[in-house]
């Protein structure tokens, strides 16, 4: 089911991002007042709406009306995302198809070659233009009809309608705009909705955005008072609404409309309307009216066509078929002025004989000419336009365009073809079916959304990504701490995993081999038996255990949810750091199990007495909330013996700072830890607490309610009087938070670093956050030298302070632009003192806005181009686009872009690539990128394997085209000097048809398929090898100048050897072969040794390619042994009737089917001998390296059996660990109400404050009792 | 749908039956296959030194001998050509070329002497060659109507025959188009001392040509009786598959330079031998500037006298083998061990990216 809803989402294909995407000018202007709008109403969590421009009507729906609402006729629900009908199919399909100038163009030609100017039958370039087309056409049709086959599923999902007085179930497509319907939990909304009625009490329900937005945080909605008793049927039914509203529009975070019900005409506000594309959470059915159905609903609405990328290789492509056409014209230019105006040249020359002798004799034997003179031409009396001779001029253009028909086969017709098959195959078969990139967790293979890009992937040079989903899990758990100068907590990070591998210990990390004690649930992955569940009592220091745990009891802001069990509980919380503390207190034996606005009630299992478990009640007095200036968080809390208590948790700096004078020793330890943990990527915070007296307390009590009542200034009051009480605190210990990396991500990004590609990592993180797992992912290390750029300075905050926005944006654009120009500067030093230090550079999305200022845009990119890795933290998905078009456009390198959620989809699309991380909810980024795979780990595969290989295996493909298709026309254009530039045809016509698409089809399409420089396993030892993609080794002008000459050269061996061989008899008959016996015979030659040359130029040759050579040979002779002996009854001219076989009869033909493919092969094998042995590039050097590797199938891994222990090994792996600190100390923690940063930017939602704990906690208890109340 | 508790549930109870086997049928894990895993057995070629060497020697070895051979057999050929073209024009004429050839009352005939230069063996192909003569352009070579020839039925079918298609009064000529009408109609007549070598003119096209493209039931009819003569008249009352000398012509060259058969002399000739040759100077090659030769030549096996094919693969044989020393050098004077870690380029440039 879950699976089908997904696809079902597909229809919102571009939603959100399509509009973000920065293509115009005008969708980006209007995407910022979107967002500033939407900013200033969603502030204090009512919505103010700015004035919406009217539409000139407006819509008036009668609820649960059908009659009513029949004469407006509005559209159904039924959605269609075709591109055809069987109607249009053909003739749009073909429109589409003829866009493609190559088909275009053979178009022209075909049209042309019915006319009497063409040397050629129009069968020549009919027969591969059809064919091209119908493989063509197949495949739309095939992936039109699987878009239909979605659509179908879509229109066809079931909801509940209420018809007369009963639910009853119908397909969406049913839908009506005015029906009443019933959604269920966690099912999707069939279409634009007005929120009515819910089982939940006050009429709220929960809503899922994930896949309008990527949040994945429930929003609420809440109906109209009016309307909330319409939940069971029978109401409903009553329920006759008018509801007037605004016509369908695309924004999706307004609404204008009334609601009118018993003459009372109330306002509707977004807060009722339920958007299609959204699902319902913790909700048991609510009653809606439908609004906006089908195309009309504001997800479709948002829907625009994902933009097709082409990749770079293609555009390149272009290029080349330009330089072809550039080639054929120059050809036909020589031809047509040979024809038309040599003659003349000739003439003026024989007048004056003497000095001009030696130029006449060349005229001469380029032959010439539309002459009377030579009378068997027959060119007395009436002779058509194109060989009048008394018009040269119209001869010359006429013959022109012959020529161009005659060459027309220089541009390769099937090559588009080829190439999109190839890719197809490539994505459908490779792609998707890669083992390697299967994630048998989420059960999701890779899938590649689109074939337009997989050379792309082997070409990238930048990838920016996401950081939450997409490199760390989105999953803090509690990992290690120290308490009272001692580690508790065994678990080895990815992170030292990744560096342990790096120093070649190898380390096991199943699930099976972790020790019994370890614990493992949702936030929570500690393996110490010396604490857990109490058992600290035993520790040298069980004093420092206590206030450990009882301080992540009750230091935080946290809502206790469900059952009043361990097992049962869940936590809420603003951060899933403080669930995951919460979560650890429960685990040590200080169960937190509810919050009353006034207390924490703890269940301790321990304290006095052994085994006994007690419940106390703190009493929270105060609390001091998290920012970001404070970085610290405390409570004030009376113990039920009167005991007062403040707990501080925070950064390692602000709390040293405030610690109490003495215990060094402690302090020291404590700060080595801390150091460690950093190094190990974890996030850490210490811990401390204060003892108060009744007096210091109520006096500071006194100062912090004025604080907090006062008018002005209040936060920074409070930040001061907080001050005056968070100080001489005793330091307890720290936690150590693991911010769970996806599986592999720094052995991956290690792998992509030494293929040559730099990682930015953009990520809407606070900034302490995203260098830490800068520092995690191995992009930031002790050496590296980094340049911040942030806008928490001073000098800004003082700006701030004074409030004036202009000001503040003067002196944030002047710090910005200062700091750019003075780390460029240092940047440029440093490289040049020490060339091989890693620099990083990291700036905050407020200070991004200003450096993307076209006046500052230059330096920026030269700043983050000189750098390895690059971090922008707290940027919006429209800057995350920018950043990626940035470099896109300004610094013209090949970019990819990894995401998951909404807030990528801007930048997936904005890069060349677009990846997103498919396997969990949110199927937006998956929606917008053009491949999805289910982890990080998989770009190596992805990119070192796929993408390369398909870059050189497209690069060969195209290549050969290039020329094989030159080869063949040269041939003709050296004919053409021999037959006075009258552009008669060399070949047979149908020879030439078919050369393309049969005689030399496949076994090029087999090496597009196949060919492996070296294995994938190899491909990933030597990252290195990319690199020849980046730097596009293989598709140069340079390569295709050889490819160009061996093909000059190849056509010249092909026409003078056969030519020849007309000049004397053959065989000892002494009779004499004619034209086409020449031509056959040059043919065949070609054939021949243009499938060699393909052979020739293979890395790995399977038995695909042994039978599509010897078959595509085989094939031409199977062709003309039958061509050859039968006559038709068409009127056509039977001229290579029998030819074959006379040639077959003399021993000439087969000397020379000999010869010229080895002479022609001969200055190919040259080359390649010298450049393998002088100049060989890095994946021959490979092979060569591995040459007598054993074939490898990646599916045979014998385990390795360890005649260690599974502990034992596990403590040897710790022990080998490099146990580097870190100067790095890995502070960071979500501040609260983070979570909804985008959600309040876009105006929905109910940001939860910290400050509301208390407001909250009162709020649920009553509903609970009004729960059991009713129950 | 809500996947936690969907978890959640499966972990804590064992009713779902076996779950493996579920999995094993919910999964959407991709199939094993070599195709998919792009695994497929391949044989993985690589140019070491001892493949190029090897190759260069092979072709070598084979071509040089297939060289001397073809070169032999060409050799063995002997070939009178006498270019006839100027020499028949009359010493009074040599201004007015053009005027002779069309002026009909002046002789056409002319005696050209050949003196044998080495034994020639029976049979002893007679060719006529001309050069600058455009059998293969474009409007020359359309300029026919197969169907016409073989079938008598269809003998108004004269389409591409322009400008030859039909007579002033519109009747179809047989056969129809240029190169029928331009037909070459020079003769000749072989004399040794008294002694008449008689000129077989059989058999001198292909078979294929003869039994199908021009048929026995299909005769010459209307043709060359327009105002302008192109070339040889045709007997009407003989079928076109008779008359070879039209269907050798009609096979068309694919150069500008070409040598029709024409005819053979099955009697040896001896060194020395004078022959005296008869010959009517009737085809008009001055108007453009043609030259018209007579060819009297024997063959081998592999056809005529070309020199051409066993030159070409002495040559290329003996680059070969020259090439496979060559590079035997090169491997010695500029070795490289095979898979050389030095010679990847990031080894290289260590600096440089």
């Amino acid at each position: 089911m879950s699976s089908r809803i997904k696809e079902m989402m597909r229809v919102a294909t571009a939603r959100l991002g399509g509009e973000q995407s920065p293509r115009g000018g005008t969708s980006q202007a209007g995407r910022a007042e979107a967002s500033r709008t939407a900013r200033l109403g969603g502030g204090g969590g009512s919505l103010r709406r700015q004035p919406q421009p009217q539409a000139p009507t407006v819509r008036t729906i009668y609820c649960n009306d059908r009659e009513a609402n029949a004469p407006v006729g509005y559209k159904g629900n039924s959605v269609s995302t075709t591109k055809y009908s069987v109607l249009t199919f053909l003739p749009k399909g073909l429109f589409e198809q003829f866009r493609r100038v190559a088909n275009l163009y053979f178009l022209m030609i075909s049209i042309l070659s019915t006319t009497p100017i063409s040397p050629v039958h129009p069968v020549t370039n009919v027969v591969p233009l059809s064919l091209v087309l119908l493989v063509s056409l197949i495949k739309e049709a095939f992936e039109d009809w699987k878009r239909f086959q979605n659509d179908m599923s879509i229109n066809n999902a079931h909801v509940d309608v209420l018809q007369g007085q009963k639910w009853e179930s119908a397909p969406w497509k049913r839908l009506q705009v005015g029906d009443i319907v019933r959604i269920k939990q966690d099912t999707y909304f069939p279409s634009d909705l007005l929120f009515l009625s819910s089982t939940n009490p006050d009429g709220v329900c929960y809503i899922e955005t994930a896949n309008l937005d990527g949040e994945t945080n429930l929003k609420i909605r809440k109906a109209l008072e009016k309307t909330w008793d319409c939940v069971i049927p029978e109401k409903a039914s009553e329920f006759k609404g008018e509801i007037q509203c605004e016509q369908p529009n695309n924004s999706l975070y307004t609404f204008t409309g009334n609601l009118i019900v018993d003459k009372q005409t109330i306002p509707i506000s977004p807060n009722q309307i339920l958007l299609r594309g959204c699902s319902l959470r913790n909700t048991e059915y609510i009653v809606a009216a439908v609004i906006f159905t089908g195309h009309e609903t504001k997800v479709m609405m948002n829907s625009m066509n994902v933009p097709s990328k082409r990749s770079t290789l293609e555009k390149k492509l272009d290029k080349l078929i330009l330089a072809l056409f550039a080639t054929l014209f120059t050809m036909c230019v020589i031809g047509a002025i040979g024809s038309g105006f040599m003659w003349e040249v000739h003439n003026r020359a024989l007048s004056r004989w003497s000095e001009m002798e030696v130029l006449c004799s060349a005229y001469r034997f380029c032959g010439v000419f539309i002459n009377e003179k030579y009378f068997y031409l027959g060119l007395r009396g009436r002779v058509e336009d194109q060989f009048n001779p008394k018009n040269r001029f119209v001869v010359t253009i006429l013959t022109m365009f012959t020529l161009i028909t005659l060459y027309s086969t220089i541009i390769p017709i099937s090559l588009y073809v080829s190439i999109e098959m190839i890719k197809f195959i490539q994505c459908a078969k490779f792609i998707n079916n890669d083992l390697n990139m299967y994630h048998a967790e989420s059960n999701t293979p890779a899938l590649a959304r689109t074939s337009n890009l997989n050379e792309e992937l082997g070409q990238v040079e930048y990838i920016f990504s996401d950081k939450t989903g997409t490199l760390t899990r989105n999953l803090m758990e509690f990992f290690k701490c120290s308490i009272g100068g001692e580690i508790y907590g065994t678990g080895i990070t990815e992170i030292e995993k990744g560096g342990a591998e790096r120093a070649g210990v190898k380390i096991d990390d199943d699930e099976g081999k972790r020790s019994a004690t370890a614990v493992h649930e949702k936030g929570f992955n500690f393996d110490d038996a010396r604490i857990m569940r109490g058992a600290w009592r035993n520790e040298p220091n069980p004093d420092a255990c206590v206030q450990f745990c009882r301080c992540l009891a009750i230091c935080h802001t946290v809502l206790p949810e469900g059952e009043e069990t361990p097992e049962k509980i869940t936590y809420q919380a603003a951060s899933p750091d403080e669930a995951a503390l919460v979560a650890a207190a429960k685990n040590f034996g200080f169960f937190f199990y509810r919050r009353t606005p006034t207390t924490v009630l703890v269940r301790e299992s321990h304290v006095e007495r052994m085994g006994s478990i007690q419940d106390v009640a703190y009493e929270i007095l105060n609390v001091l909330e998290f920012n970001s200036t404070r970085k610290r968080q405390s409570v004030v809390c009376r113990f039920p013996n009167g005991k007062l208590v403040l707990y501080c948790k925070g950064a390692d700096n602000v709390i040293f700072e405030r610690l109490a004078d003495g215990n060094h020793d402690i302090k020291k330890t404590s700060r080595e830890h801390l150091e460690q943990f950093g190094s190990a990527g974890l996030r850490t915070l210490c811990l401390a607490y204060r003892d108060l007296s009744r007096e210091q307390y109520e006096s500071w009590n006194e100062k912090f309610v004025q604080a907090k009542s006062s008018l002005r200034d209040r936060d920074k009051k409070l930040d001061e009087v907080a001050e005056l009480i968070e100080k001489d605190l005793i330091l307890i210990g720290c936690t150590a938070i693991e911010d769970k990396l996806q599986e592999g991500v720094p052995a991956c990004i290690e792998t992509l670093s030494a293929a040559g590609i730099k990682i930015w990592v953009l990520t809407g993180d606070k900034m302490e956050t995203a260098i830490n797992i800068a520092y995690a992912c191995s992009l930031v290390n002790n050496d590296t030298k980094q340049f911040i750029i942030t806008s928490e300075t001073d000098a800004i905050r003082d700006a701030e302070d004074r409030g004036d926005p202009v000001e503040i944006a003067r002196v944030i654009k002047d710090s910005v632009k200062q700091s750019l120009r003075s780390y460029l500067e240092e940047a440029h030093r440093s490289l040049r003192s020490t060339p091989g230090r890693k620099l990083a550079f990291i700036i905050d999305g407020r200070c991004l806005m200003y450096a993307l200022d076209p006046a500052l845009r230059v330096n920026l990119l030269g700043l983050s181009l000189i750098c390895q890795s690059v971090v922008c933290c707290r940027v919006s998905p429209l800057q995350k686009a920018q950043v990626a078009s940035l470099v896109r456009k300004g610094a013209r390198k090949i970019t990819l872009s990894i995401g998951d959620g909404a807030n990528d989809v801007s930048m997936i699309q904005a890069a060349h690539v677009g990846i997103g991380i498919s396997g969990q909810e949110g199927m937006q980024a998956v929606m917008a990128s053009d491949f999805a795979i289910a982890q990080f780990r998989y770009l190596t595969d992805l990119l070192l394997v796929h993408g390369r290989w398909s870059y050189l295996r497209l690069c060969k493909v195209i290549t050969y085209f290039f020329y094989k298709n030159l080869t063949f026309t040269l041939t003709q254009f050296w004919f053409t000097f021999q037959t006075g530039f009258s552009g008669q045809r060399f070949y047979d016509d149908w020879f030439q048809s078919l050369y393309n698409v049969i005689f030399t089809a496949l076994p090029v399409i087999m090496v597009g398929l196949f060919d492996k420089d070296v294995s994938a396993s190899l491909s990933k030892k030597y990252p290195q090898l990319y690199q020849e993609g980046i730097r596009n080794t293989f598709f140069r002008w340079k390569v295709i100048a050889v490819w160009g000459f061996f093909a000059f050269y190849q056509s010249i061996v092909f026409y003078y050897f056969t030519a020849a061989a007309s000049q004397h008899g053959h065989g000892s008959s002494g009779k004499i072969l004619g034209q086409w016996d020449v031509s056959t015979m040059a043919f065949t030659c070609v054939v021949v040794t243009v499938n060699l040359r393909l052979l020739m130029s293979c890395n790995s040759i399977t038995r695909w390619h042994y039978f599509s050579v010897a078959g595509s040979i085989a094939a031409w002779f199977l062709f003309i042994f039958i061509y050859s002996a039968i006559m038709t009854s068409f009127d056509r001219q039977e001229n290579v009737y029998f030819v074959i076989y006379v040639l077959m009869s003399t021993f000439f033909f087969y000397l020379t089917l000999m010869l010229a493919p080895v002479i022609a092969l001969f200055g190919d094998f040259l080359y390649l001998s010298l450049q393998r042995w002088l100049f060989p590039y890095d994946y021959q050097v490979i092979q060569e390296m591995h040459k007598d590797d054993p074939h490898e199938y990646s599916m045979i891994h014998l385990p390795e059996r360890s005649h260690l222990s599974p502990e034992e090994a596990r403590s040897y792996a710790i022990s080998m660990l490099p146990r580097e600190n870190s100067k790095h100390t890995g502070f960071a923690f979500d501040s609260p109400g983070y979570e909804s940063f985008f959600a309040s930017q876009q105006g929905v939602g109910v940001p939860h404050k910290p400050w509301d704990v208390a407001r909250r906690a009162s709020m649920k208890q009553q509903r609970q009792q009004q729960h059991t109340g009713r129950s | 749908m809500d996947s936690s508790n969907a978890a959640g549930t499966s972990n804590g109870g064992s009713g779902d039956g076996d779950p493996a086997a579920a999995a094993r049928r919910n999964t959407k894990m991709p199939k094993y296959s070599k195709f998919t895993q792009q695994e497929l057995p391949a044989c993985k070629p690589i140019l070491t030194p001892k493949w190029v060497v090897s190759v260069f020697f092979l072709v070598g070895v084979i071509f040089v001998p297939v060289g001397v051979v073809s070169l032999l057999a060409a050799r063995d050929v002997v070939e009178i050509i006498d270019r006839y073209d100027d020499a028949c024009v009359p010493v009074n004429m040599t201004d007015n070329k053009l005027g002779y050839i069309q002026n009909e009352t002046i002789s056409k005939e002319c005696t050209r002497t050949l003196t044998v230069t080495k034994d020639m063996k029976q049979p002893i192909f007679v060719y006529y060659q001309l050069d600058n003569f455009y059998q293969n352009h474009r409007r020359y070579v359309k300029s026919r109507n197969d169907a016409q020839l073989r079938d008598y039925k269809k003998a108004n079918q004269t389409t591409s025959c322009e400008p030859e298609r039909t007579t002033a009064d519109g009747k179809p000529i047989v056969p129809c188009g240029l190169i029928a009408w331009s037909l070459f109609n020079d003769t000749y007549i072989f004399n040794r001392g008294n002694e008449n070598l008689t000129v077989d003119k059989k058999d001198i096209s292909w078979k294929s040509d003869r039994e199908h493209k021009f048929a026995k039931n299909v005769y010459p009819s209307n043709f060359q009786n327009g105002g302008l003569i192109g070339g040889a008249k045709l007997d009407s009352s003989i079928p076109l598959s008779d008359q070879e000398d039209l269907i050798v012509w009609m096979r068309t060259a694919a150069l500008p330079t070409f040598r029709k058969l024409y005819g053979r002399i099955y009697v040896d000739l001896k060194e020395n031998d004078t022959i005296t040759v008869k010959l009517d100077n009737n085809y008009n090659t001055y108007s453009f500037g043609g030259k018209k030769k007579l060819v009297l030549s024997t063959a081998t096996w592999l056809g005529g006298k070309n020199d051409f094919l066993g030159f070409a693969y002495l040559i290329v044989g003996g680059l070969c083998i020259f090439l496979a020393f060559a590079f035997t050098l090169l491997y010695v004077i500029k070795p490289r061990k095979l898979g050389d870690h030095n010679y990847l380029s990031w080894n290289r440039h260590p600096a440089g990216r």
